[in-house]
């Protein structure tokens, strides 16, 4: 299937490049990483831009850098480059668990971290685990350098607050200061490689603090914050539990659309919430990852 | 337990290592050259329309773009196999989304497209009908208003002025009676959706019409000379006859009956005739294979079952009401099938059957492996766990008790083969230990059991044939000409193992390829299961055929008598002179040498043909008694263990197993193949794939991201295909077919598996995770309240 | 037009392309390596796996002008001196039917041994999750990956 509609192609090697170009282009320009998204919209005809801007070889593109306190995700750091990290997967392993869901290792060695923050959909696999790291985006522009919070990044499905003229340059994602353990629940159709039906992060940490965020179950990516502060310093017995899965329906906005039907998301909401919290809770204790958390 | 060499023996695929090598050439993969021009469709947004014009002006002056067509340029081209309802070009009116209305052909295939999304239509919009039982109402939309001025087979019975294409009806006994007798009368309704086949070869056809008038089609197809024949009929209009008409089939990237008959290739073949000289290639995005060929019909089934206390059943009623789409030339065949034998494997002496073809405004329904046996298994199985549980009987006992044996009488009247059906249920019941309960590995999950029987007879016209020429090479290798297609089951290399087995030459000493019409003879289609039976009879008798010429020259050079000739290991012997030894190669194209240096014989070529002369589909249409209109049935049974999360709905496939009646399994280790791939094919339809249309007829997953195919990770943790060999009498070497079959009884044994774990009976498919946990929780909500 | 000059199975090949063609489509229509399949065209099924620098990639879904100096190996690069032990491995098992998703799925699993050579089940279809064939159900697939995987423990 070819694209039918004709573009110019860039592929600078510096940030000040890209930044002169989409000072030109504007809104006009496609900022192009992996591809893995922009290139099916071209064939698509959902986006029709004067210019396409690959930002792959950009110096220093494809740096993943950690240090005591942060993990630094440039914009061009695939997924794969994220899952071969052995300082991610030991460090950030909510991060590396979630990346290891999104699609299948042919698309993980293209897309990219940030391309998927981009995009922005409602579904997205690496949006929870962000969230509850309270990540920060960096952008540039030819006005300067900004820092979105991840809490404000996502403005409405497929929306950012990524303006027209600006190029994320890398996602920073802050370790926490207590000892803590997450994980990723995900709701598919199947165990192979699908959009998530639902999707929920949870972060155990070790002063019984906890951090909930769900994905497909609204129109953006969001924390649960009700539900933090209900569980904030609690164990997590039968009634905590029962009391935060009653919390969910006030904490999401699901629709029914193709891969679910609104009932489901939510009676599943609650369902991923209690075992993602029990299963947070055990690997805090150091037990060894459960298989399936959802059965099948 | 036989003494054949190559029949039964895992013999490695012929053509494997163009497969793995990349070296297959699929029918994309064909070069035609820097001539060739690319046709891109302008498909209808609407489900039902009427089209007031067509403006193709603007498109027509875009760049690259060498012509447009509309249904005025095909006007009086329709076709169809059995029954001429479909059209090369929408003319004056549109019957589902997607329709093709007009055509561009271009230079480049962005060009194409590029312009056919410049061509304006103007449509008036009509009132769809969607679901088969409001198509059904006689003030509704009609379809086809002119449905009775088409051509059809003899066995159909369409009626004109309504949205019935054909009703096949089946009466045996008295169902009064039958349901009188009973102790107990169970009921039940079942739906099933919509599937798509998912080749991962989409459709393609590249057309030339030379310039001396000769039209050379290369397409994906199951189907070459059926192609060549409806390609023939269709433009007769423009002059053209068989003799002109060529098909070439490389290999196909899987079939599953979607590559069947007659979709889309005929726009390629049509449009060529246009453009003479120019090679016209058209591919189907994945978005077309979706809507724009065939997909499987969908169903609602009302069935009624009587049985006794001791276990028979005495009555059936089965009503059948197909969504077959726009266009039925050949889903209504399924219809037909279905309508003949939904009594399933079972001996019931009174039995009421009446399967309706219904036309709506979605795309055309058509054959599917299994060609409706899916759909109607589903809802009989559940049913016969339903009765047996109703009168306190184990399940699988109650099947036995009512299996078909040979010589029953089927409902139509005809009788049943020999069959293998009660071995088939004792060692798939051993096998997944039925009775034992399994212990879950999670707090939340159940563990279930579920049994189901299966059978299909091949569907085709009573008259459907297969040839087969064999010719010796120099070096006594053999090259085997049939139109049979290899779409993944491996003919190729039966054929090649039938023939082995008559002359001693191993399979890899013969070649077996891809048709061209023009050099291989006929064969009807590669589709029903019907292959191994049918061409596999006209390849043994063609290699009996050149056998028998081997030792009719050996008598007449070496005046040795016929009768004391054999072939063994490539050779010519004989039994009364154990030192005679003549080597194949030395005379299967020379010919003997005798004493005064003449020579006998010459090549030899091996023809064989059949055709099964004792088949009709002549009988009473309000009854359907007095055909013979299936050649035989292949019957099995499945099993599986199914763990299921009961607040998730999540389920996971422990173990499945499966026993066909191969008859003879030529080679075992690609019937078991059939069997892994063909459950895994089926389980996944009752899983999680669905074809979802939204409120106007458009279909909502025309994609892998939202028609899920099972990937390696979602599939049963064991398989275990077993095989089961009782003879057909006329099959090679006893051979019958079982390339649907594995699939047919996935639905059922997983619906029975939930209620045996659950408690829970579903009753339309999909039976998703979704469906599942919801149907849970509504039950423990009743639950709540009656408590 | 922009003439880009990558390494297609080791050789250096210049090509002018336009900036919205698919790499897909110059490998198979304008340099004639039909191994890549175009199956569904956006990513979803894998029939278009190549070997990007080396790693799998959909070739549906990069653009030609991206590859300029970069190297891209298919499954003809890959058994240019005959069938390697993995595609001997598919016939052994009877991996493929119709043989179509065949040259994706051999790549695929080419890059999961060089990367991981003694997988276990688990990594194995996750590798392979990507790759769909409708044929086989896969276990013949896996096993062929599998035999491989144990050959070298050998």
């Amino acid at each position: 299937m070819a694209i039918v509609h004709q573009f110019s192609y860039a592929r600078p090697s510096t940030v000040v490049e890209v930044l002169s170009l989409l000072a030109l282009h504007g809104e006009r320009a496609t900022i192009m990483a992996g591809g893995t998204d922009v290139v099916v919209h071209l064939k698509e005809g959902r986006l029709v831009p004067e210019c396409v801007i690959d930002v792959k070889d950009l110096a220093g593109f494809r740096r993943i850098a950690v240090s005591d306190d942060r993990l630094e995700i440039a914009a061009g750091v695939t997924f794969s480059d994220i899952l071969c990290s052995p300082e991610v997967r030991d460090g950030f392993p909510l991060i590396a668990e979630s990346a290891a869901t999104v699609a299948s290792t042919g698309i993980r060695n293209r897309a990219t971290l940030a391309g998927n923050l981009c995009s922005a959909v409602p579904s997205l696999d690496c949006g929870p685990a962000v969230l509850v790291h309270d990540a920060h985006v960096h952008l540039a522009s030819a006005r300067g350098e900004r820092n979105v919070s991840i809490h404000q990044w996502f403005t409405g499905p497929k929306q950012t607050a990524r303006r027209p003229d600006e190029l994320v340059v890398s996602v920073t994602v802050p370790r926490p200061q207590r000892r803590h353990a997450g994980c990723y629940v995900k709701l598919g159709r199947y165990r192979g490689e699908d959009l998530a039906q639902a999707g929920v992060a949870v972060m155990a940490l070790e002063d019984k603090t906890y951090r909930v965020a769900f994905c497909a179950l609204g129109p953006i990516p969001a924390r649960a914050h009700t539900i933090e502060e209900l569980l904030a310093g609690r164990e997590l017995d039968e009634e905590t539990l029962t009391r935060a899965k009653a919390a969910v329906d006030g904490e999401i906005a699901p629709i029914s659309d193709i891969r679910a039907s609104q009932a489901y998301r939510r009676h599943m909401a609650a369902l991923m919430l209690e075992r993602g919290l029990l299963e947070a809770a055990r690997r805090l204790r150091g037990e060894p990852p459960a298989m399936a958390l959802l059965g099948g | 337990m036989s003494d054949y060499r190559f029949i039964g023996a895992p013999v490695e695929r012929l053509e494997g290592r163009e497969k793995v090598s990349g070296a297959a050439q699929f029918v994309d993969d064909v070069e035609f050259g820097p001539n060739v021009h690319y046709a891109w469709v302008v498909e209808s947004p609407h489900a039902h329309a009427l089209i007031r014009g067509i403006d193709t002006s603007h498109a027509q002056g875009m760049p690259g773009v060498v012509a447009v067509f509309t249904g005025k340029d095909f006007a009086g081209l329709h076709f169809g196999l059995y029954m001429k309802d479909r059209f090369v070009l929408a003319a004056d009116r549109v019957r589902f989304v997607g329709e093709q209305v007009a055509v561009v052909v271009a230079r480049s295939p962005a060009a194409a497209q590029a312009a056919a999304a410049a061509v304006w239509v103007d449509y008036e919009p009509l009132p769809a009908v969607f679901d088969q039982m409001e198509a059904l109402k006689d003030d509704g939309v009609r379809v086809h208003p002119e449905l009775g001025n088409y051509e059809h087979v003899p066995w159909f019975f369409p009626k004109a002025g309504t949205n019935i294409a054909h009703w096949r009806k089946i009466r045996r006994g008295d169902a009064a009676q039958g349901f009188a007798d009973a102790d107990v009368v169970v009921d039940g309704v079942f739906t099933v959706p919509r599937y798509a086949h998912c080749a991962i070869e989409p459709h393609g056809a590249v057309a030339l019409f030379d310039q001396s008038g000769r039209l050379t089609v290369w397409t994906a197809s199951q189907s070459p000379h059926t192609q060549r024949n409806l390609f023939a009929e269709t433009l007769a209009p423009l002059g053209l006859t068989h003799h002109d008409v060529r098909v070439i089939t490389p290999y196909v990237g899987g079939g599953f009956g979607g590559k069947a008959g007659v979709t889309m290739e005929i726009l390629a073949a049509t449009l060529a005739t246009k453009l003479r000289g120019k090679p016209v290639k058209l591919c189907w995005s994945r978005e077309q294979e979706f809507y724009n060929t065939y997909q499987r019909l969908g169903l609602r089934s009302e069935l009624r079952m009587g049985v006794k206390r001791d276990g028979a059943i005495t009555a059936l009623s089965h009503t059948l009401y197909w969504d077959a789409g726009a266009y039925v030339e050949y889903g209504a065949n399924v219809v037909n099938a279905v309508g003949l034998s939904a009594t399933g494997p079972y001996r019931i002496p009174h039995v009421v059957i009446d399967s309706l073809c219904i036309y709506t405004n979605l795309p055309p329904g058509g054959p599917y492996r299994g060609f409706g046996y899916s759909e109607f298994l589903f809802g009989l199985e559940s049913m016969v766990d339903k009765a047996s549980h109703a009168i306190g009987m184990d399940p699988v006992a109650f099947r036995r008790h009512n299996a078909i044996r040979e010589g029953d009488v089927l409902a139509y009247g005809a009788s049943m083969n020999p069959n293998g059906l009660l071995e088939a249920i004792d060692r798939v019941a051993e096998e997944i230990k039925w009775g034992e309960k399994e212990p879950p590995s999670s707090s939340t999950a159940l563990v279930g059991k579920g049994f189901s029987l299966l059978w299909k007879a091949p569907a085709m016209p009573p008259n459907a044939s297969s040839t087969a020429f064999l010719k010796f090479n120099e070096d006594g290798s053999i090259n085997i000409l049939i139109s049979a297609m290899e779409i993944g089951q491996g003919v190729l290399t039966a054929m090649a193992q039938i023939a082995a087995e008559v002359l001693t030459v191993p399979p890899h000493k013969i070649r077996v390829e891809t048709p061209d019409t023009d050099r291989n003879p006929y064969e009807w289609q590669t589709v029903a299961s019907h292959i191994t039976w049918s061409t596999g009879n006209a390849v043994r008798r063609a290699a009996l055929d050149a056998r028998e010429q081997i030792f009719a020259v050996a008598e007449r050079a070496l005046h040795i008598p016929q009768e004391s000739l054999y072939l063994e290991d490539e050779t010519l012997k004989c039994r009364t002179r154990p030192d005679f030894c003549l080597a194949l190669r030395s005379f299967v194209i020379s010919g003997i040498q005798t004493e005064d240096g003449t020579y006998r014989g010459g090549p030899i070529v091996g023809r064989g043909m059949f055709m099964p002369e004792y088949a009709s589909a002549v009988s009473d249409p309000e009854t359907g008694q007095g055909g013979h209109p299936n050649v035989h049935y292949t019957v099995g049974a499945a099993a599986l263990t199914l763990e299921v999360d009961r607040q998730t709905g999540k389920m996971r496939v422990r173990k499945v197993v499966e026993a066909l009646d191969a008859g003879k399994a030529i080679n075992p280790r690609m019937v078991k193949a059939q069997i892994e791939g063909g459950l895994v094919q089926g389980l996944a339809t009752v899983l999680y794939e669905d074809m979802r249309f939204d409120e106007h007829g458009r279909l909502a997953n025309p994609n892998f991201t939202d028609y899920k195919i099972p990937t390696a990770m979602d599939i049963p943790d064991e398989i275990v295909p077993i095989i089961v060999e009782v003879p057909q009498p006329d099959g090679p070497f006893g051979a019958r077919g079982i390339g649907e079959h594995p699939m047919l009884p996935a639905a059922p044994m997983v619906a029975n598996a939930l209620e045996d774990a659950l408690g829970v009976r579903l009753t339309s498919m999909p039976l998703t995770a979704e469906k599942v946990a919801l149907a849970v929780m509504e039950k423990e909500a009743r639950h709540g309240q009656t408590a | 037009m922009t003439t880009i000059t990558f390494m297609l199975n080791g050789e250096r090949r210049s090509i002018a392309v336009e900036p919205w063609e698919i790499l897909l489509d110059v490998v198979r229509d304008r340099l004639g390596i039909k191994s890549p399949k175009a199956g569904c065209n956006r990513g979803d099924c894998g029939t278009c796996t190549v070997l990007l620098d080396g790693r799998s990639v959909r070739s549906c879904l990069i653009l030609a002008v991206e590859v300029d100096g970069h190297e891209i190996t298919t499954l003809e690069g890959i058994a240019a001196d005959g069938l390697t032990a993995l595609q001997e491995a598919f016939l052994a098992n009877d991996s493929f039917q119709c043989g179509f998703c065949a040259p994706g799925m051999i790549v695929t699993a080419t890059e999961l041994l060089r990367d991981t050579p003694h997988p276990t089940e688990g990594q194995i279809k996750e590798a392979l999750a990507g790759n769909l064939c409708r044929c086989t159900g896969y276990r013949p697939i896996i096993e062929a990956v599998q035999s491989l995987g144990r050959r070298c423990h050998e």
